[in-house]
């Protein structure tokens, strides 16, 4: 018997009584979606720009730039100085990637970013700093309502990206910036 | 797979408290941790609606499970993802084993994974010639140290930042006498850049499996499985067939559980979908049973596998901050580790480093029984004939006397009388392991039911 057989025949039985699905059925918490998106991303370490927010991230990409920095961007506006390569190793110098985010979730401050909106998996965890652009009125109170949008079909790869990464396995200190983006700046257009 | 150990829980623990400043130390940084998560918690008003839910739609999944496992391979399949059935950690190791072998792979770097840490795996692999890196911070701190996790979410808890500072200096190249830990962790973030950007395989464990799209969940705050899972063509990841959740529902309600419970954060920094290979790449999705088949068969221990590992019921647990993960005699430590691994201490004493207060049932984001559990494995060992040394001989005692109201009566009036009129040198010897760190208590004259009878029987 292959183990997959073996191991459905064992679950042929459990002791567990057959429990039926469950459903949730939590009121989403909608009062000022922006702002509580707002404070959340501050709290997890990351930053929000929501005025002019594309004209101010051309600018900043611009003297980025000129100032001789390694910028990949995927949003159209907006023109970085490297292409999307095949091989991700490629980018394994790049210090800002500027990505399109689908949609932003309240209670955690997180941006929901597929392959297609990064050009390439590894783009928002390689970078050093990460610019994510998302707009306003995606965003939605909690992670009830963010699954119930998401359509995996369309997609081989996505991630809730909440704040850059961090650590504290070291007694515990927290310390921004472990493997991926050292920084992150959502701009709300 | 048991562990051939002599020392027991108690006598591991004694190791661990002998400084006495570094475990109170341990079990404040821990304490700490559940401090974060009783905010976080307190945030949401359907909290414990949340726990409910996380239960519900776990033993849904358990009592379903079979069908689940077979809609997420077909699922995966669709997705161009390889699934493997292995029904022991020994099958899993040769599963990946030869997935790496047929690319030639040297280097394996590796986030973080308890089931990996359960089959054994990074032993294995290195007898086969291949390099494992643990790509995990704290994962990687104790593998350069050659220790095993000291606990599920922070495997490093146990060490002190002078003593990564010089493990750092040693293995790494940082700075001697440096323990700044954001020196550290940038130092570890160049040292592991390397090994990223020079592996030809990566391998991750499983948050959560989602049967109806074929994707698995993996939630990291360093952002290390994505580091890895997104660069070399060739991505590997193992799970337990407990992982399994049915729909992306389910998933919402453990993602907004799991770090909160975990940290106290609202959710991980990253939290990854994998539904597919990268383009012209090879992903494999590894599924293990390794006995958790044989504990769906009883009631209570199939429900230690709701358990997501939070590790918020290791956090919480009075006896785990005092003791210290290396004494549980399993690579799981604290409430869980007890609930799920008792069977394979073969000092037959974890079952007791638990004082059944229930603080883990407590916080338990999909409420795991735990100290049901704890107890029931203490009636197995009981039953089993296994009873720790000691035990087997007074406990049968002990019940006989509390089981009797006469012979109660009588052995308490004995013991007031002792308690008043011996010296204590000659009662201590009685009170065992108890009283060595304990003052015996002062005596009442007379019983509470006789002080009851008299002033309150009216």
């Amino acid at each position: 018997m292959s183990s997959k057989s073996a191991i459905l025949a064992a679950l042929d039985s459990v002791a567990i009584a057959k429990h039926e699905m469950p459903k949730v059925a939590i009121a989403p918490r909608l009062d000022d979606l922006v702002g509580q998106f707002d404070a959340s991303l501050k709290a997890v370490g990351g930053s929000l720009v929501k005025d002019n927010a594309i004209e101010a991230l051309q600018q900043q990409v611009a003297a980025l730039v000129a100032e001789g920095n390694q910028v990949i961007s995927q949003v159209a506006e907006v023109s970085g100085n490297r292409e999307t390569p095949e091989d991700p190793h490629a980018l394994r110098d790049i210090n800002y990637a500027v990505i399109q985010g689908e949609l932003a979730v309240a209670e955690n401050g997180s941006v929901w970013v597929t392959e297609q909106g990064a050009g390439i998996r590894i783009a928002p965890f390689i970078c050093e700093n990460l610019y994510l652009v998302v707009k306003a009125d995606t965003i939605v109170a909690n992670m009830h309502e963010a699954l119930k949008l998401i359509n995996l079909q369309d997609t081989g790869y996505g991630v809730f990206i909440s704040g850059p990464s961090k650590t504290a396995d070291i007694e515990q200190a927290l310390v921004i910036g472990a493997h991926g983006a050292c920084t992150l700046t959502v701009y709300l257009v | 797979m048991a562990t051939t150990t002599t020392a027991n829980h108690a006598e591991k623990a004694e190791i661990f408290c002998r400084d006495e400043a570094r475990v109170d130390w341990h079990s404040k940084a821990l304490w700490l941790l559940r401090q974060k998560r009783d905010r976080a918690a307190s945030s949401l008003p359907e909290w414990e609606e949340l726990r409910e839910l996380g239960s519900e739609y776990k033993l849904h999944t358990l009592s379903h499970l079979g069908e689940y496992l077979e809609q997420f391979e077909a699922n995966c399949i669709k997705q161009g993802i390889q699934v493997h059935w292995a029904k022991d950690g020994a099958e899993h190791n040769r599963i990946v084993h030869e997935i790496l072998a047929k690319h030639q792979v040297k280097k394996l770097v590796k986030s973080k994974s308890m089931l990996t840490e359960e089959c054994h795996l990074n032993p294995y692999l290195e007898q086969h010639g291949i390099e494992v890196i643990d790509t995990d911070l704290g994962e990687r701190i104790i593998q350069l140290n050659k220790q095993p996790p000291s606990h599920i979410v922070v495997p490093a808890i146990h060490l002190k930042k002078e003593e990564v500072g010089e493990l750092f200096h040693e293995k790494i190249g940082t700075e001697k006498g440096a323990s700044d830990p954001t020196y550290l962790t940038r130092a570890a973030r160049q040292h592991l850049r390397e090994h990223f950007l020079s592996a030809d395989a990566a391998m991750t464990g499983v948050n959560m499996a989602i049967a109806d799209q074929g994707a698995i969940v993996v939630c990291t705050n360093e952002g290390n499985a994505d580091m890895g899972g997104n660069l070399p063509s060739l991505t590997l990841h193992s799970m337990g067939i407990d992982k399994m959740v049915p729909n992306m529902e389910a998933a919402s309600v453990l993602l907004r559980t799991l770090a909160r419970n975990a940290i106290g954060q609202p959710i991980t920094t990253y939290s990854s979908f994998y539904h597919g290979p990268k383009p012209g790449g090879e992903m494999h999705v590894i599924i293990v049973d390794n006995g958790r088949t044989k504990a769906l068969k009883d009631k209570l221990l199939a429900e230690s596998l709701k358990c997501i590992r939070c590790g918020g019921c290791i956090n919480t647990c009075p006896v785990y901050r005092r003791s210290g993960g290396y004494s549980y005699n399993y690579f799981i430590p604290g409430p869980i580790g007890i609930a799920v691994g008792a069977q394979e201490d073969n000092t037959n004493t974890t079952a007791w480093a638990c004082t059944l207060c229930g603080s883990c049932t407590y916080v338990c984001p999909t409420k795991v029984p735990l100290d049901k559990i704890i107890a029931y494995q203490r009636r197995l060992k009981a039953e089993q004939g296994t009873l720790p040394y000691g035990k087997d001989r007074y406990m049968p005692i002990v019940g006989k006397v509390m089981g009797s109201a006469t012979l109660f009566n009588c052995a308490m009036s004995v013991a007031r009388f002792s308690l008043r009129n011996l010296p204590n040198a000659m009662l201590k010897p009685f009170s065992g392991a108890w009283g060595k760190y304990r003052e015996l208590p002062k005596a009442p004259k007379t019983s509470f039911e006789a002080w009851y009878n008299k002033n309150r029987s009216e």
